[in-house]
């Protein structure tokens, strides 16, 4: 515990900001600094955003710690100015998620990081900005180990091609980021996670099907998913904000002894709810994402470019995935394992599905 | 080839861009955000030459024949005014502005310039909108509408948009005259105003908080809506604006005084109604026949419009704008005539100003009752 501490860019009285921390990742995050030590921490939220849990560990660390919330709105520059006063440390998950709009994801995710970037600037004590960032910044097309996918993989160089909202506002987030990093010497640390899953995101994730044509396509096949539990992910993300010698690194966070994508639907369909599902293989669907590309190209539009090659690889090409550099460099080990973690997950789809 | 100018780089003008770009002999030559960065992304999507963070400079360096506003309508009339002061045609997104003196004052400024101006009621320029317009032309329901219904409805999730609304109490959403109806109704009321023919109709509003959004402590947001318009004992409409009902209906339904006319806007289908009844049985068994022919009359056409790629969920918008630069080149008459601009802007200024008057009388009446109630 004493060698860990010292290994920390900062110390337990430090200010820590975390943005989004009202979101599903968020709450594990400051429930992770909490458990570390961190007795400072700043909580960033939208006026609309539900307290609950945060309110509750207020309550339950009101002797140990201090945690203030921040009402704000990370589009309003002044917000974002008084919420990084005095600040060592952020850890920005906010973001726009779910969005179908272009406009709307880059206002959310870049805008607000920008923001966020030049209020940094004024910040004199910043020891270090963590963006989080996701998978959906990598093409997945020319990877330089086969079919591992790491950190040195490349990113999409055209965004705009995917038709994915997200992943356009996440791959330009990221380069905001290294902007404000080479041109102002912000020091941040990119962490990348996987689909992060547990209670509080019920949804299966796309990179094993998706149910928009009324039945589910199970696309993933033998595919390994690429999971990491809520609470791994954000022990990893914390520890990423807190590691000495670790700036201007990237870190992919995913658990191990990861599913396939028809060992997850099977358990899914065991554990949770029996559904009809219809498996393309990748021949198939990469054949379908090329006509549809083409298709809507062809029809200036008509149909929305949602699924194209890009995408395809993106979600459903074969792929392996590694932690090693996390768990070298970070000192990360995944705490539930994958076992565990899925069974918390169907537990809560569940509870879901019986409030349904 | 006509000069394009997009001001205002968020959701609505991904629309427009794409819609332009869809049109032969214009380009869209720039395009202008209060943040720079959302006009370079804008740039970026579309493949757009330049991009400007300040108005004047766009206005100065790219010379544009038609600026198209899309930003929100708190500043709708002041980007108008000064792009119409510049020499530039002007298509103003909806709501067209905030008030129906600006809407007079823009529709001047223009006229006095020489210029053209329109707005953004792009629903009602769909295929399905103008088979409709075709067939009243004609004289289809007989002399002109007797009753018009007009449902224009927003399903109101608590996240996304309306939760963003309902969770900022400053969003500027909320600071326009008629809060969330006044970004959303326009569609529907330029649907009655099209085929009023006074200039003064009477306006009735019933307007409340839903149940689901009191429950969630909200007292400022209006989500039900219920309008009566008559004009001198003549034309009558219904408006009709729900976030609760089910389906969310887009519809319009104007009966006239030989027969009937159903438009569903998501469906695409128009229903003709027959003003007359068979006998007996026959009005039992003929019209499900008939009526299912109809819809399957709806569906071939649907189904050819999308083969011959002209079936874009925007397809309406692109036919407005290609019309209104038609307009400008020829110089013939806009798309909308300013009339039923100012119709539609004069009955929602009628709708918001009852509003008030009604959460103002209610405010009132519940002083006393507090007052006693302390006692």
């Amino acid at each position: 515990m004493i060698r860990s501490k010292l290994e920390h860019i900062i110390g337990p009285d430090d200010l820590v900001l975390i943005t989004g921390a009202t979101g599903f990742i968020g709450v594990s995050v400051v429930e992770n600094l909490l458990r570390l030590g961190f007795r400072n921490l700043r909580c960033f939220a939208r006026p609309s955003s539900q307290m609950d849990k945060i309110e509750a560990l207020r309550r339950n660390h009101r002797a140990d710690a201090r945690i203030e919330v921040f009402r704000g709105n990370l589009l309003v520059s002044e917000d974002c100015v008084a919420a990084t006063k005095d600040v060592s440390v952020i850890f920005h998950l906010a973001a726009g998620r779910g969005e179908k709009s272009f406009p709307d994801a880059y206002m959310n995710s870049v805008i607000t990081t920008r923001n966020l970037l030049e209020a940094c600037l004024k910040t004199k004590c910043l020891k270090r900005f963590v963006n989080v960032s996701s998978f959906a910044v990598y093409t997945n097309t020319q990877k330089a180990h086969g079919r591992l996918l790491d950190e040195a993989c490349p990113t999409e160089t055209h965004p705009e091609l995917r038709g994915d909202a997200y992943s356009f506002a996440k791959v330009k987030q990221e380069q905001m980021v290294v902007e404000y990093g080479d041109k102002f010497g912000v020091p941040y640390v990119i962490v990348r996670p996987g689909h992060v899953y547990g209670p509080g995101n019920e949804a299966i994730s796309a990179r094993v099907g998706i149910g928009t044509f009324g039945v589910f396509l199970h696309l993933g096949g033998p595919n390994t998913i690429p999971l990491t539990y809520v609470d791994n992910c954000a022990e990893a993300i914390v520890l990423a904000g807190l590691k000495k010698g670790i700036d201007r690194e990237t870190f992919n966070v995913v658990d191990d002894d990861l599913p396939s994508s028809r060992q997850f639907l099977r358990l899914y369909k065991q554990n949770v709810t029996r559904f009809k599902s219809l498996y393309l293989p990748h021949a198939l669907s990469f054949t379908l994402c090329y006509l549809w590309e083409r298709f809507s190209e062809w029809s200036v539009g008509q149909v929305p470019p949602a699924f194209n090659r890009k995408r395809w690889h993106s979600f459903w090409k074969k792929t392996r995935y590694s932690n090693e550099k996390l768990k070298s460099r970070v000192g990360w080990a995944p705490q539930v394992s994958t076992a565990e973690g899925l069974g918390r997950y169907f537990e809560s789809c569940r509870n879901l599905e019986s409030h349904a | 080839m006509l000069k394009v100018a997009i001001v205002g780089c968020g959701k609505i003008a991904d629309s427009h861009v794409s819609q332009i770009q869809r049109i032969k002999g214009c380009e869209v030559v720039g395009v202008c955000d209060k943040e720079p960065l959302m006009a370079k992304q804008l740039c970026e999507r579309f493949s757009i030459k330049r991009n400007f963070g300040d108005l004047p400079e766009l206005i100065s360096e790219v010379h544009p024949d038609v600026v198209h506003i899309t930003t929100p309508p708190a500043v709708h009339f002041d980007i108008a005014s000064f792009c119409l002061k510049q020499g530039c045609h002007v298509y103003v997104e909806k709501p067209f502005t905030l008030y129906e003196d600006e809407a007079h004052k823009l529709i001047e400024l223009a006229t006095d310039e020489n210029l053209k101006i329109t707005a953004g009621h792009d629903d009602q320029f769909t295929h399905v909108a103008r088979r409709m317009r075709t067939l009243v032309q004609s004289g289809f329901l007989g002399d002109g509408p007797v009753h018009m219904e007009s449902y224009y409805c927003y399903e109101l999730a608590l996240t996304g948009y309306a939760g963003a609304i309902l969770g900022d109490k400053q969003h500027w959403v909320r600071r326009l005259p008629g809060k969330l109806l006044h970004n959303i109704i326009s569609h529907g009321i330029a649907r009655i105003a099209e085929f009023l023919v006074t200039d003064s109709p009477q306006v009735i509003v019933h307007g409340f908080t839903s149940p689901l959004l009191r429950s969630r402590g909200e007292t400022e947001i209006i989500d039900e809506l219920r309008v009566i318009i008559s004009e001198e004992q003549r034309t009558t409409a219904y408006f009709t604006f729900s976030s609760q009902m089910r389906p969310s209906l887009h519809m319009f339904r104007v009966f006239g005084s030989r027969n009937g006319l159903v438009l569903d806007h998501d469906q695409e289908t128009l229903i003709k109604l027959r003003g007359t009844r068979l006998k007996s049985y026959v009005e039992k068994f003929v019209p499900p026949i008939t009526m299912a022919k109809q819809y399957l009359g709806n569906l071939r056409i649907n189904l050819g419009t999308f083969l011959a790629r002209d079936f874009q969920m925007k397809s309406g918008m692109k036919y407005l704008i290609e019309s209104f630069y038609q307009s400008i080149q020829d110089g013939t008459p806009p798309p909308i005539p300013y009339r039923e601009i100012l119709l539609t802007a004069r009955i929602m200024d009628s709708i918001f100003s009852q509003l008030n008057q009604q959460s103002e009388s209610e405010a009132r009446s519940h002083v006393p009752l507090l007052a006693s109630m302390a006692k």
